[in-house]
């Protein structure tokens, strides 16, 4: 991205927003940038969420990726190193930044109908090797951005490899985006948890999807491969029993709790977002091996619906609970086996929803007392 | 500024994993001492503003809490990835190694 001496640098930013909509093409380039640029600063990205896909990316109606490199510097973008329908990379991580959000389209894409991050066809941008040593990846509000890990260190001492090892991390940063445009769940406390939740889930599905896994055959691990050997532990997190990724003397023990008598309250990682994502993530397991096949069908559609039209910025585990259980009944029909399972998922987390279906005779009254009707 | 003590604290990140460490800037080898001792002072680490987190935080980006010691007192700056000047990357870069590194600090 080139940098505008913008003249626009001293305007407030609900001003910047109206010129980036309604100015002349010159004004809102400018505009735009300015914006982006100071979001980056402050670390403000709902000034990027309210208008992003009008403004930001033109939608050409498909999968359109482009992958950056940082060459160990902090600037984003980076420059391009592979854009859609380019031949691969000699560098690995390029490669699986490709890929990786290549098969997070097609999931959204064919399986749910929706078309990117925005469902308007917004470009994947995606940089690798930010920074040195750089332990981490994330979402900035605009873009996927990973590092290499710790390579700096001795290989005895190596923790973490590259970020873009793990196919469900590069769905998670994803679905962040996804998040952002939808839900757009606050990053603190428990929506911040279902935040997080929300991006394993779906990072777990784009594994699973591109295995073709089902339910019972999936390892439901986050970050399976992303530890070096010198780690004890398989993962970053386990979706199905939260807290037994890793053991491991330099890092410690997974703190993930799996059910609400273990909620973490700290206001540490903006409120334990995490370490309690560990609870949703096991009702999500729950109800996908509770109904079989291919996890992305049935409990995944349900997630999905629920993300887009149901939760909102301050929901609570219990919100989530209620509304994936509402969504059940809408999409596969009340007391169905479905909308069942969904309940199952949370009772086995601590959560409670809905009321038992009365065999035969009342179903109108059952409905309304699940506020169906 | 003359620089006692580094109390550094990473928590967040995708991994979620939390890193935190004091450092005697006495126990550190003489040229990493130096170079952070050098970065503080560059930035004018004791006249930067106790927050410089952006209200909003980003998913999986890291927060970092430094505190400096120094004879006179403590002053403490808590700052994110999207948030950290450009200038500070190199002693947050440091302070991250220097902390995680597998060797027991006594």
């Amino acid at each position: 991205m080139h940098r505008h001496s913008s003249i626009y640098c001293f305007v407030p930013p609900h001003i910047l927003k109206n010129i980036a909509l309604n100015g002349t093409q010159r004004q809102k380039n400018l505009a735009i940038d300015t914006l982006k640029i100071s979001a980056q600063m402050r670390g403000q990205r709902q000034a990027l969420a309210d208008f992003a896909p009008a403004t930001f990316r033109v939608a050409v109606g498909g999968k359109d990726r482009v992958i950056y490199d940082a060459k160990n510097g902090s600037n984003l973008p980076g420059i391009v190193v592979r854009k859609e329908g380019e031949a691969p990379s000699a560098d690995v991580a390029v490669n699986e930044a490709y890929d990786g959000s290549g098969i997070t389209y097609d999931l959204y894409s064919d399986v749910y109908q929706r078309n990117s991050i925005d469902g308007n066809g917004m470009r994947l941008d995606s940089t690798v090797h930010y920074r040195q040593s750089y332990d981490n990846a994330f979402w900035n509000g605009e873009q996927m951005v990973y590092g290499d890990g710790d390579e700096d260190l001795p290989p005895n001492e190596r923790l973490f490899n590259r970020f873009t090892i793990a196919i469900d991390i590069i769905g998670h940063e994803l679905t962040h985006g996804v998040t952002q445009f939808e839900a757009k769940l606050q990053y603190f406390q428990q929506p911040g948890a279902l935040n997080e939740s929300m991006s394993d889930v779906f990072g777990s599905l784009v594994k699973q999807y591109q295995l073709q896994h089902l339910a019972s055959e999936a390892d439901w691990i986050i970050g399976a491969g992303l530890f070096t050997e010198n780690v004890n532990g398989v993962g970053i997190r386990s979706m199905k029993a939260p807290g037994t990724a890793y053991n491991d003397d330099v890092l410690g023990k997974d703190p993930q709790p799996g059910h609400m008598r273990d909620y973490v309250n700290t206001l540490e990682d903006n409120g334990g977002v995490h370490i309690n994502s560990g609870i949703p993530n096991r009702a999500f397991y729950v109800t996908a091996v509770e109904l079989g096949g291919f996890a992305w069908e049935k409990a995944g559609r349900i997630w999905y619906v629920t993300l887009k039209d149901k939760l909102t910025a301050t929901s609570n585990f219990q919100a989530c609970a209620n509304l994936t259980f509402t969504t059940a009944g809408e999409l596969f029909g009340a007391g169905s086996i479905e909308q069942l399972a969904v309940k199952k998922g949370w009772s086995e987390v601590g959560l409670t929803v809905g009321t038992e279906p009365q065999p035969g005779g009342c179903l109108p009254a059952a409905l309304r007392l699940m506020g169906i009707r | 500024m003359d620089v006692e003590r580094i109390r550094f604290e990473r928590t967040g990140g995708f991994a979620g994993l939390k890193i935190a460490k004091e450092l005697k800037l006495n126990d550190l080898p003489d040229d990493q001492a130096r170079r952070l001792q050098e970065l503080l002072d560059d930035m004018d680490f004791d006249e930067l503003p106790g927050q410089m987190k952006g209200k909003e935080s980003m998913p999986d980006q890291f927060t970092y809490v430094i505190t400096v010691k120094t004879k006179k007192g403590e002053h403490t700056v808590v700052t994110g990835d999207a948030s950290a000047p450009e200038k500070m990357q190199e002693l947050l870069q440091l302070l991250n190694r220097l902390a995680r590194t597998r060797k027991k600090q006594s």
